[in-house]
């Protein structure tokens, strides 16, 4: 039987393939940005994280930012600030 | 064509190990697939008259490409026939659509699939089912169809579960979920139509969507008798606070039913969401919205939907049998993801 060629289904990076940002090795002075998704507590149990990470692990500041809604990515004037001013960033649900 | 594909090529001894191959590397959806030949991808595309590195659609979250050769091989993967792929490339285009929200819905715990409501002539070209068992197996334009898209969800969007896509508990629709609309036998505007669609075009429907929830109404000969009971089914279900959107899926007696009381798809639409509506009270008893009851809660009444188009009411299922069904769909609001409508293109010269 002759061999078969397939085609490969999935897709190849045509310029630069996207990755994750290496995780830093320690939070110690690192800004944190805390995404919340409007769901109900998620702003408290966001809060309740940043001041953890502060006073366990060092982290040097927490800024919270507001997503339209639950089922949307967060906007871009939230990207592009977090782009700018934090260095990680937690984003939660609440349910 | 031969040297026009980009895609990477993989070698094997035989079908088995093609097949096998596309396990290993997890491009399947758990059932197996077609080997994507050459030839076989080389003919989906022929029958759509695109070239492979046509772009059909550009998921901006992802930074994914979506291009007319990833879509064909997928589709033979999924076991398409040729001429399928016109509605194969119009559903990849309505889930890559903004108003669509692809990230929402493709990644959300909620667990929606893409159903595809086919409408026109393309849907009796192929022999889509939209009588008995609609939403079951045993047709192979209504399962490959929808399995393509969802083929092409996860191996050219990298919707993979676990990963990207994080529904709790998804459902079986995730597999397949394509019917067609009984225009044959419907006294009503066909769907399409109804969304701005000229008449003699086909079109594909697509709504993120819940699994389909079937009632029963065997008593009633009226059309509010029939819809009180779906009403109450739907203003009661607790998916969320209730989705943006709901397929109503009107069954063969219910169709006649409230056809036989001179309602037309308007008066369908707005007799539900005239009585969905719950009291602020009973939501927050439910413990679907947080916060004491006050008095005010028991007489402040807050609608299913935002508006009577909302309902997308479809005549399908068969003939005998006193069930409907109605389809939620996904997410707290339209600016979450919303049904768009595609006219199936014929791009062959």
């Amino acid at each position: 039987m002759a061999p078969i060629e397939i085609l490969d289904p999935t897709v190849e990076p045509r310029h630069q393939p996207l990755t994750y940002v290496p995780r830093p090795d320690s939070l110690k002075g690192k800004r944190v940005g805390l995404v919340e998704n409007t769901k109900f507590n998620s702003d408290r149990l966001l809060h309740r994280i940043g001041e953890l990470l502060i006073n366990e692990y060092g982290a040097a500041e927490c800024k919270m930012w507001r997503k339209h809604n639950a089922s949307v990515p967060a906007h871009a004037e939230i990207i592009e600030e977090a782009k700018r001013s934090v260095d990680v960033i937690v984003a939660g649900i609440g349910d | 064509m031969t040297t026009t594909f980009a895609s990477k090529r993989h070698v094997v001894a035989d079908l088995a190990q093609a097949m096998d191959l596309c396990y290993e590397r997890g491009w399947t959806d758990g059932l197996p697939v077609v080997p994507p030949t050459e030839p076989a991808v080389g003919r989906m595309l022929d029958a759509v008259g695109l070239e492979p590195d046509a772009q059909l659609a550009f998921i901006t979250n992802r930074q994914v490409a979506v291009t007319a050769e990833k879509v064909a091989i997928n589709a033979v993967m999924a076991g398409c026939l040729p001429e399928y792929m016109p509605v194969v490339v119009a559903a990849v285009e309505a889930i890559a659509d903004p108003r669509w929200g692809y990230h929402g819905p493709a990644t959300s715990t909620g667990g929606a699939g893409p159903l595809l409501i086919v409408n026109g002539p393309i849907a009796r070209r192929l022999e889509m089912n939209c009588e008995d068992n609609l939403f079951g197996p045993g047709w192979r334009s209504n399962a490959t169809i929808g399995r393509a898209i969802r083929l092409v969800m996860r191996n050219v969007i990298g919707t993979l579960p676990g990963l990207l896509d994080r529904g709790t508990l998804g459902h079986p629709g995730k597999y397949t979920y394509v019917i067609a609309e009984n225009e044959a036998e419907s006294p009503w505007i066909p769907l399409h139509v109804q969304r701005g669609c000229q008449p003699g075009e086909s079109a594909v429907t697509v709504l993120a969507a819940e699994a389909p929830r079937q009632w029963y109404n065997q008593l009633s000969s009226t059309p509010e008798g029939v819809l009180r009971t779906v009403c109450d089914d739907m203003r009661h279900h607790n998916s969320t606070n209730g989705q943006p959107q709901y397929v109503l899926v009107l069954a063969g007696e219910h169709m006649r039913t409230i056809a036989n009381g001179g309602w037309s798809k308007a008066d369908i639409q707005k007799f539900v969401f005239e009585n969905t509506q719950n009291s602020v009270a009973h939501i927050k008893r439910m413990e679907r919205l947080a916060g004491a009851v006050t008095p005010q809660d028991e007489t402040t009444m807050r609608p299913l939907l935002a508006q009577a188009d909302d309902v997308l009411v479809v005549a399908a299922g068969g003939r005998a049998g006193a069930f409907s069904s109605y389809i939620p769909g996904w997410a707290g609001g339209r600016r979450s993801s919303q049904a768009v409508t595609k006219v199936i293109q014929d791009r062959r010269a």
